[in-house]
């Protein structure tokens, strides 16, 4: 087992280290640079002459080659570089943001998975049923509505109409302040989760091992015990850990909408302001975030179902 | 001139009585909102040049000045006297010997000094130097040729001397916050900015970066009974349907307005009541690059100017959230002229000053546009049709908000549309189109002309406040006939309140800046206690 | 067989989005960017305007029948590159496998672990907002699906006997690729094209929030929805008219997935998550 993480972890590094280059590449060729994006106000005055010495003070004069290498070069030592905006460590802004991110994602997942799984469970048990029709035209439904305005539906109904959540922020961190953006972030996924629940279970339904089971005498409860869970269980389990990624993705518009202190937002505001030390921080995180999560994701499959271990 | 007088003095005669009948409440927390974009960008007021940030440094900090927002100028703030020297360059200032830190240590001299040269730090870019730099000798800090700035002079503890490069007024850039003044020896330990302390009427309590800073009441404020809440939470939210859906639910108590929740709030019984408007400083334009050959030609940039109704456009896309322009400087500008009339709507004799320029048929521009509901991509789908009309074709070139500025530093536009500061001081918003100022800085039009050079340098000099504000209408009508702009509208800023929090101040140089001491909230609000 | 209800509906309303977005000049009562007129400003949709009109004047309903050419582009052509990419490196990788196949495998893992929508957020800003970078930014971003699919669809059909047989023909690579493996994958392939239409659709609407779609004054639903969203309390019709265009168009194309995976995929698998 422990060799099977190791060799997860390896694989991690290539991906990571690609990444890098890449949002590196992509970057230095964004038009506009952060010294001009601070008169776009329309009410600061930066000359000619402060801009150049602030693109020299960040290293942007050097080629593209020396800058490079400088951020490899930091990146060996786990240094992100220093934001343009604030003046401080980039780790430092993005571990004042990681949390709340990983609340959100989490909580969402969570709210996928608990609505998700047994909703496509009971559907597959009766399929063409009322059950079946009413919970997959709903999963196809949520799945086809932009994630803005369903968020703003959310808190149009929950925080004004009806008063019960608020509306916006991140609070004391309290779990009032979660719910609406979760759900707005886990509508998706829950859809996603509860139709590969369905197919997941359907097709083991009709596997060969499970009639072969069946026609050993087996109870109808024991197979649905035995060899239903724990198949269906690795199928949506390598669901969720896909979806983390789109769920990250997503959130970034969730987290603009609700005034949420995440990773997302901290994104968008770099990519704005052409802060590019934070924005490929930001990604190079998330990133690595998805690749951790799925690497447990493998890890509980493989001790669900020892097998995986081997393919 | 009698009249004037009493009429200023019934009015003011008229406000005492309505504060009268309301004492200040002690207690409660004041649940502000940064209405812009971006999330704050730390807790170093210094570092970044956004309105986002002063919104929490007019808490937190105090700068040598304060802006007046009722009387329209700038007032000594951390000095009791301010005397100037017979060549108008030497200003000396008697500091309030009664201004403490959040520590509890008094305020002196060296503490004014260190923040301006902090800000000088050439290799930080501090947004802040451009005002410090009028100071003599900061450009020599800046640059790393001296250490000191020649131009601050401490004569002791709560008395200091700054002398300027040039004729004036201080108040009009060291009232900012980019110009905080820190503590100088605290600021300079490790972790300082982790727990900022100032001179403000609030303490920093914590900081959720993205969500929410909180303060608490600085019980030794300098000003006596003030600050009159116990705390002040202000969260930035850049997204206006969510702040609009978080104030309708009583969760903040104030809301920058766009121009279509200005008339929904109008429009409704209970929030109509709590509507501010001002006249803020900022001007609202298409500016035109001359080296794009129509925009060249004066009739040309004359007869866009005819050709589109702002008037319509205002009033049915603007809501009538801002104020027709007749000129640069806006309607709350001391050299605002009333004589000037806007440019009227004259498809006719715009098609004959295209005519008389060579262009019967018109011509088809690029003009570069950001989202912004209120100077941006709507404004110019609504013009589109109209410069239709006299032949003139427009292609829209969409960016991003925060590119905008960069994109017209460099010139790289043929037209652009923006909303640009006209205030509060006068000459220091006309030297933009003095040809000696590069488009990099704020000509971004490329204005050129020598009799306006002329009038500006002559009001630069002068050392009477009523010739200068005569010299400065007069660039200001000849800017205004020259068009390097179409001149669209002076903003009407609208802030929406709720009916618990009092002593809100008509700041026209940005509304959402609040000086949160003059701030107070009843016993209805939801966080009174 | 049984009756597919979602294959019909699905089939019904794309139909539907299709047909309206063809013939737009004709079905529309004005130009959607020159007719702009501030004397009809926000009118509540009624008799001459059917679904009200915007805060520029706009006729919404002419304006959401264009908007469903934009839409139906967005979602087409992006997918097209997409699926090219994922085939075009899929098949490959499973022909010729060695150190190409680590190649593809290796990119793919890359594109899986960056979120698309970050990455096509990181793309808009570096080509600037416009049409064109929209469809080169969702285009480059969704294919690692596809990818894999054909991938291992391919791996499996390459031992079959009638690809040898092609081989021992002396067929060529491409050739073979192309006549005998492609064809077999071409239903999941499908699928997970349609699929990916409506998401490309959605990924507009989420850009255009962000402020980093397509631009006016040529409308495109999500642009138009997220310009209305200030308005939502007062003139709830700006929005809603492009918002269940948008929900429509996807439910209809989600629809017809499920609907042609039946058909063309029967054997498909819990993949496409």
């Amino acid at each position: 087992m422990l060799q099977f993480v190791f060799r997860r972890l390896l694989q991690a590094v290539p991906i990571l280290l690609a990444v890098a280059g890449l949002i590196f590449l992509l970057f230095s060729v964004i038009p506009g640079d952060f010294a001009s994006t601070q008169v776009s106000d329309g009410r600061s005055v930066v000359d000619a002459e402060a801009i150049e010495r602030m693109n020299r003070q960040f290293g942007l004069d050097q080629p593209l080659a020396t800058r490079f290498a400088a951020y490899v070069g930091k990146l060996a030592t786990l240094d992100l570089g220093t934001s343009f905006r604030t003046r401080q460590p980039v780790w430092h802004l993005i571990g004042e943001r990681l949390w709340p991110t990983m609340q959100l994602a989490f909580a969402s997942m969570m709210f996928a998975i608990v609505i998700g799984v047994p909703l496509g469970f009971l559907a597959a048990l009766k399929p063409g049923g009322v059950v079946d029709t009413v919970s997959m035209v709903t999963a196809v439904s949520g799945l086809s509505l932009p994630k803005f305005w369903l968020g703003l539906m959310l808190m149009y109904l929950f925080a004004l109409q009806l008063g019960w959540l608020p509306s916006f922020g991140y609070g004391d961190g309290a779990l009032k302040n979660l719910i609406l953006p979760s759900i707005a972030l886990g509508v998706a996924p829950l859809a996603l989760l509860a139709r590969t629940t369905r197919a997941a279970v359907l097709e083991i339904m009709n596997a060969d091992f499970v009639r072969t089971a069946r026609a050993k005498g087996m109870s109808e409860r024991r197979v649905v015990q035995w060899h239903l869970a724990r198949n269906a269980l690795v199928i949506v389990l390598t669901t969720v850990g896909l979806q983390f990624g789109s769920v990250i993705g997503q959130a970034v518009v969730i987290e603009k909408l609700f005034a949420w202190p995440g990773l997302g937002s901290l994104l968008v505001d770099s990519v704005s302001l052409r802060d590019i030390p934070v924005v490929q921080g930001c990604i190079l995180v998330i990133v690595l975030f998805f690749l951790v999560v799925n690497m447990l994701v493998d890890v509980l499959a493989a001790i669900i179902d020892p097998r995986i271990r081997y393919s | 001139m009698l009249n004037k007088w009493f009429l200023t003095t019934a009015l003011t005669l008229a406000a005492f009585t309505v504060q009268a009948q309301e004492q200040p409440r002690r207690g409660g927390t004041i649940r502000f909102t940064a209405p812009y974009a971006t999330s704050f960008t730390s807790n170093d007021s210094h570092v970044s040049p956004q309105i986002q940030d002063e919104i929490y440094t007019y808490a937190l900090h105090r700068s040598l000045y304060r802006w007046d927002a009722v009387n329209n100028k700038p007032e000594p703030e951390l000095a009791t006297s301010v005397t100037k020297s017979a060549d108008g360059l030497t200003y000396t200032f008697k500091l309030r010997d009664d201004a403490l830190f959040h520590n509890g240590r008094k305020m002196t001299a060296d503490d004014i000094i260190w923040s301006y040269t902090r800000i000088m730090d050439g290799s930080k870019s501090y947004p802040g130097a451009r005002h410090i730099r009028r100071i003599k000798g900061a450009v020599e800090v800046e640059k790393g040729q001296a250490k000191e700035i020649a131009g601050l002079k401490k004569i002791d503890d709560q008395t200091l001397e700054i002398t300027l490069v040039e004729k004036a007024d201080p108040g009009f850039f060291l009232y900012y916050g980019q110009t905080a003044i820190y503590p100088a020896k605290e600021a300079q330990a490790e972790g300082f900015f982790n727990k900022p302390i100032g001179l403000g009427p609030f303490k920093f309590v914590e900081h959720v970066p993205g969500s929410r800073m909180v303060l608490e009441r600085w019980e030794k404020y300098f000003k006596a009974g003030k600050p009159y809440a116990d705390k002040v939470v202000i969260s930035p939210m850049g997204e206006a349907a969510s702040r609009d859906i978080a104030f309708r639910n009583k969760e903040i108590d104030v809301s920058i307005l766009g121009p279509t929740q200005y008339v929904a709030y109008k429009a409704d019984a209970n929030l109509s009541k709590g509507i501010f408007e001002v006249a803020e400083v900022f001007t609202r334009n298409m500016g035109m690059n001359p080296s794009f050959k129509p925009f060249a030609d004066k009739r040309v940039r004359q007869a866009i100017n005819h050709a589109i109704d702002a008037e319509l456009i205002i009033k049915r896309l603007v809501r009538d959230k801002a104020y027709r322009a007749t000129g640069w400087l806006p309607l709350s500008s001391p050299a605002y002229d009333k004589e000037m009339k806007p440019y009227a709507f004259d498809p006719e004799k715009a098609k004959k000053l295209l005519t008389e320029a060579g262009y019967p048929d018109g011509f088809e521009f690029e003009w570069t546009a950001t989202p912004n509901e209120s100077w941006g991509v709507p404004i110019v789908e609504a013009v589109i049709p109209m410069l239709a009309k006299v032949g003139v074709k427009v292609k829209i070139k969409p960016i991003e908000g925060s590119a905008l500025g960069g994109t017209v530093q460099k010139g790289d536009f043929q037209a652009y549309i923006w909303s640009n500061t006209s205030g509060p001081d006068p000459l220091t918003i006309l030297k933009c189109f003095h040809s000696a100022t590069p488009q990099s800085a704020c000509n971004y039009t490329s204005y050129k002309n020598p009799e306006v050079d002329k009038l500006i340098d002559e009001a630069g000099n002068t050392d009477d406040p009523a010739k200068r504000l005569d010299l400065l209408k007069k660039a200001n009508a000849i800017v205004y006939d020259d068009a390097p702009v179409w001149f669209f509208n002076y903003n009407k800023a609208v802030m929406a309140y709720q009916p618990w929090l009092k002593g809100l101040q008509p700041n026209s140089t940005e509304l959402a800046l609040q000086q949160y001491d003059e701030l107070w909230v009843d016993a209805s609000s939801p966080a009174a206690k | 067989m049984k009756f597919r209800a979602n294959l019909v509906i699905g089939g019904a309303l794309f139909a539907t989005v299709v047909v309206a977005g063809a013939l737009a000049p004709f079905l529309a009562h004005t130009d959607p960017v020159m007719d702009a007129n501030l004397m009809n400003a926000e009118v509540a949709p009624g008799g001459e305007f059917w679904f009200g009109t915007d805060a520029q004047g706009r006729d919404i309903y002419s304006r959401v029948l264009y908007g469903a050419r934009i839409s139906l582009t967005v979602g087409i052509v992006s997918q097209l590159i997409n699926t090219v990419i994922g085939v075009c490196l899929g098949l490959s990788a499973a022909y010729w496998g060695g150190w190409w196949d680590d190649f593809v495998n290796g990119l793919t893992n890359l594109m899986l672990a960056i979120p698309s929508l970050i990455f096509a957020l990181a793309i808009m800003a570096i080509l600037t907002p416009g049409l064109t970078s929209l469809l080169i930014a969702l285009g480059l971003t969704n294919w690692s699906y596809t990818c894999r699919l054909s991938r291992a669809s391919a791996l499996s059909l390459k031992g079959q006997g009638y690809v040898q047989a092609a081989r021992v023909l002396g067929y060529g690579d491409i050739r073979i690729m192309l006549t005998q493996i492609l064809p077999n994958i071409l239903g999941p392939i499908i699928v997970i094209g349609t699929l990916g239409m409506g998401g490309a659709v959605l990924a507009e609407a989420s850009l255009s929030f962000l402020g980093l779609g397509i631009r006016p004054p040529f409308p495109s639903w999500g642009s138009m929805l997220s310009d209305a969203r200030d308005q939502i309390t007062t003139a709830p019709w700006i929005s809603i008219f492009p918002g269940l265009a948008i929900f429509m168009t996807v439910l209809g194309l989600n629809l017809l997935g499920d609907g042609l995976r039946d058909i063309l995929d029967p054997q498909s698998r819990a993949r496409t998550a």
